[in-house]
């Protein structure tokens, strides 16, 4: 297994150099935080998860978390991480000082958070769910709720979870069926089955409070009809101390990866007695969880780029040290009597990891830029800046949750491949990776919905101007390219992918207003497949652009090599990735429509 | 109970070596600091222990230019109370212990920690010197340390066993792995320290180092990893002895 998990450089350098972090930290909401203190945080995160996160990821693999005798047995190690994670202050990192978190950049969080999943995949979301329930419950609870549940929360003692998938809830969440009834006395019953809960309940939490969704009876159907409820599996007595909550772990499933972390089958109200207490208003549910889901949709997105860039790391270290074969000379003729060279040096192991380079450094870059936009629409004191990086959140969010991980996927299948034979083989890690990081395409929305989000919703956005705040933002860097003769030909091809996406989208809306909704939504996938590497590509050569100015300044913070790989690895990327959006487009612009159910059998078996 | 902690950076282990001024210095073009892990994790962690459990409080003490700050303030935020850095260059070791010891002698220690040695220098010598120019006991190589009253019981481990002695107050100690265990700074520390006193001392122009260096040279560089399959044991000593020359 390779021991280096994570390129603390290339982190640092996308935060500090490419996003300036330093510019965050002058805002009045930061201020607390200087740049000295954010490296100090950041160091201290990368010697907890190599103390107490690394050693124990292959386990937690090895011996999956499962049910037994009505509990969810999870590795033990799992006590430790809640515990120091409450401790380190990784639970309340970015959560308001007001409600006694740290209030540091959301920047600074998902760095804190990469670091601890390219150590451990399995183990993060245990505190990292806890985190995003205590937030909503203080953005949106009542001070009662905030001051019963929360303190322990972001102490790392209690769990929380977000309960949303039902049996016939899936996608498609209008659909849900867990109830409440008002009890009369503020509090509602709460009864249905919730079901892939995850971190849902283990023996190193005492409590866990499930933020779910369920509607209220004589509530309307639909999405207006849905109420967000804090239930806890054990609920204040009223005399000081706490009683079971009638919420039952029905089982747990078990998975093709991140075994460690669990899935569980939770029921609530078998026995009616179980109590929930609203959070926020009535009947506004998906409102408010749609705020931790954009947050959980960055942290899925932050999870690919870990697994990735780990799994590369790993791929990286064997090919240096794998010998195997001879290069072939310039006469094409091997030579075997000379000695097997590395498989480093052969190009097609290189162009596999160029592609990991690409794809998880590259997928870096963009979940923490949507961190930086976060935290620039909450805390700029400009409002019509605050709402430019709303915008542009909101227009990334769906690319972030989906490309580390449709393409985080592809990166680790081929670094399984540099290993060859050894990386189908469970004794090297690589498997675990492209088993692990499969479930980031699922959960947070499947790729099909975050496609459809991208295309229906997103492009279209407040009468497109979130676009046209990318497309500003994308055009200020194809000027600075410009100015330098070495990027001036990738700035070209960026700016022509700019106009081919105009073209695409001109020839899809018009399905749009015709009606043909399903027609314009149809190859959404295909669209998100086609924008986000134009995306990534634009932020390669942003990349390349700082790297290209450090080389200029004579910038010695970094060494020569670290500046002049990252241009090699966007002149890389430019080449092998950003010129399939030409096949893409011409899918978009194909005139017939192969996917969408007319009166025509096709999936025809006999 | 009043307790110096003596720090130095070295840099990261997964960094590059390289020198440059025709081999006669290092280079620190891409090198990151960290704060030397014995003086962290054994000598200020155990000397924050002792104030925790007897009151006191602890200094850090460090030889340096500016680029010390980040780790002093690191030791600032496992929970050391304040910080001295004395504004030279660390040219060798004699040079930082009649620093340190020119710097401590009138402040009434009554217990000095350094590190077993540096991980970059490795010369293990600092705490030794130290204690001479300050005429006060020195024990090398500690494991285990603890005080009542004006009397310390000390362990350190000796060839196939350990030894336990006894000396009073004030000494000098080098800690080694087992005084205590690594403190992970958490972000409250962190911001704590900031507030945290740091004062920076001109050094003593009268010291200078007795020694300087004539050139450094790398290890050779490591070579590519051969892999045997488990039943070819025939090829394996073939290869440590023809290759490897290991046998
Ligand atoms: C390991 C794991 C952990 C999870 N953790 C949680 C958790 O903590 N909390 C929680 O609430 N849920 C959790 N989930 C549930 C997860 O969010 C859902 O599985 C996911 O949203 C998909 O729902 P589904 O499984 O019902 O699939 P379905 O909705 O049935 O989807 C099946 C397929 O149909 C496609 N599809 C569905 N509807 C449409 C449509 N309208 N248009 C186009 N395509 C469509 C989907 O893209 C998908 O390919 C977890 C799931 C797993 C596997």
């Amino acid at each position: 297994m390779a021991n280096k998990f994570v390129d603390l450089a290339t982190l640092k350098f996308i935060l500090n150099d490419v996003l300036d972090l330093n510019s965050l930290l002058e805002l009045d909401r930061f201020s607390d935080h200087d740049s000295e203190s954010i490296d100090m945080f950041l160091s201290s995160v990368f010697d907890f998860s190599a103390k107490e996160l690394y050693p124990c990821f292959r386990e937690m693999d090895e011996n999956p978390a499962h049910f037994k005798d009505g509990i969810i047995e999870v590795h033990p190690q799992v006590k430790t991480i809640m515990e120091q994670s409450g401790e380190l202050g990784l639970i309340s990192s970015f959560i308001s000082a007001e409600h006694g978190g740290l209030q540091l950049p959301l920047l600074v969080h998902t760095a804190a958070g990469f670091i601890q999943e390219c150590a451990n995949n399995h183990a993060v979301g245990y505190a990292g769910l806890t985190q995003g329930a205590a937030e909503l419950i203080l953005e949106f609870g009542a001070q009662e709720l905030k001051d019963t549940y929360t303190p322990k929360m972001l102490e790392g003692k209690w769990g929380g979870t977000m309960c949303l998938t039902e049996p016939d809830a899936g996608s498609s969440l209008s659909d849900l069926t867990t109830s409440a009834k008002p009890n009369g006395d503020g509090s509602y019953a709460i009864k249905g089955q919730k079901i892939f809960i995850s971190g849902g309940d283990h023996p190193y939490a005492s409590n866990f409070v499930h933020l779910l969704l369920a509607r209220i009876e004589g509530a309307p159907s639909g999405t207006k009809g849905i109420s967000l409820f804090v239930v806890p599996k054990f609920r204040p007595d009223g005399k000081g101390d706490y009683e079971s909550n009638d919420v039952i772990t029905g089982g747990d499933y078990q998975k093709l990866g991140q075994k460690g972390y669990c899935t569980t089958h939770l029921v609530f109200g078998e026995n009616d007695n179980c109590q929930g207490w609203v959070v926020g208003a009535e009947n506004m549910g998906l409102k408010y969880m749609f705020k931790m889901m954009n947050g959980a949709r960055i942290a899925v997105g932050r999870g690919g780029a870990s697994i990735a860039t780990a799994a590369y790391l790993a791929s990286l270290e064997y090919a240096q040290e794998r010998p195997q074969g001879r290069r072939v000379s310039d006469h094409g003729k091997k030579n075997a009597n000379e000695k097997p060279t590395l498989i480093i040096n052969h190009p097609d192991v290189r162009r596999m990891l160029l592609l990991q380079k690409c794809v998880s450094e590259g997928s870096l870059y963009l979940v923490a830029l949507a961190s930086k936009y976060y935290d620039l629409s909450i805390a700029h004191s400009d409002e019509a800046e605050r709402e430019k990086y709303h915008l542009l959140l909101e227009l990334l969010t769906p690319i972030v949750k989906t490309y580390p991980a449709e393409m985080g996927s592809e990166s680790v299948s081929n670094g399984l491949q540099v290993l060859g034979g050894y990386g189908f083989c469970s004794e090297f890690v690589l498997q675990q990776y492209y088993r692990d990081i499969r479930i980031f395409s699922i959960y947070e929305g499947t790729t099909g919905i975050q496609s459809m989000d991208l295309l229906g919703r997103k492009v279209t956005m407040a009468n497109g101007q979130a676009l046209q705040h990318l497309s500003g933002e994308v055009m200020q860097t194809i000027s600075k390219a410009l100015d330098i003769s070495e990027l001036k030909s990738y700035a070209d091809k960026l700016a022509l992918n700019l106009q081919t996406t105009q073209k695409v989208l001109g020839h899809l809306s018009g399905f749009a207003q015709n009606g043909e909704y399903e027609r314009y939504l149809a190859d959404a996938n295909m669209f998100m497949e086609f924008f986000s590497k134009i995306v990534m590509a634009w932020l390669w050569l942003d990349m390349a652009v700082v790297a290209k100015h450090a080389l200029i300044k004579g910038d010695k913070t970094y060494s020569e090599e670290f500046y002049e790989a990252k241009i090699h690895a966007m002149k890389f990327y430019f080449k092998y990735e950003l010129t399939k959006t030409l096949s893409l487009s011409k899918i978009l612009m194909d005139e017939d429509s192969l996917t969408i159910v007319d009166e025509k059998e096709v999936f025809v078996v006999k | 109970m009043k307790i110096l902690v003596c720090i130095s950076k070295v840099p990261d282990t997964t960094s590059k070596i390289a020198f440059t001024d025709n081999n006669t210095k290092f280079s620190e073009d891409g090198v990151t600091y960290i704060m030397n892990p014995t003086d962290e994790w054994y000598a200020l962690v155990r000397g924050v222990e002792l104030k925790e459990a007897h009151g006191g409080s602890v200094t850090v003490v460090c030889v340096g230019d500016s680029s010390n700050d980040q780790i002093i303030r690191k030791s600032l935020a496992i929970g050391a109370d304040d910080a001295v850095r004395i504004d030279a260059q660390p040219d060798d070791s004699y040079f930082v212990a009649a620093q340190i010891a020119n710097y401590a002698k009138e402040q009434g220690f009554d217990v000095i920690i350094t590190g077993k040695e540096t991980i970059n220098y490795n010369g293990s010598v600092v705490g030794g010197m130290l204690a001479e120019l300050l005429d006060l006991p020195y024990v090398a190589l500690v494991t285990k340390m603890d005080i009542a009253g004006n009397e310390a019981t000390i362990e350190r481990e000796i060839e196939g066993g350990k030894e336990i002695l006894s000396v009073p107050t004030p000494f000098v100690i080098s800690a080694n792995k087992g005084l205590a265990e690594q403190r992970i700074p958490n972000m409250r520390g962190i911001m704590a320290a900031r507030k945290k006193p740091l004062n920076v001392i001109p050094a003593d122009a009268g010291i200078s180092a007795n020694t300087s260096v004539v050139s450094y040279s790398a290890p050779p560089a490591r070579t590519a990893c051969k892999y045997v399959d488990a039943d070819n044991v025939d090829e394996l000593i073939r290869l440590l002895h023809e290759e490897a020359k290991a046998i």
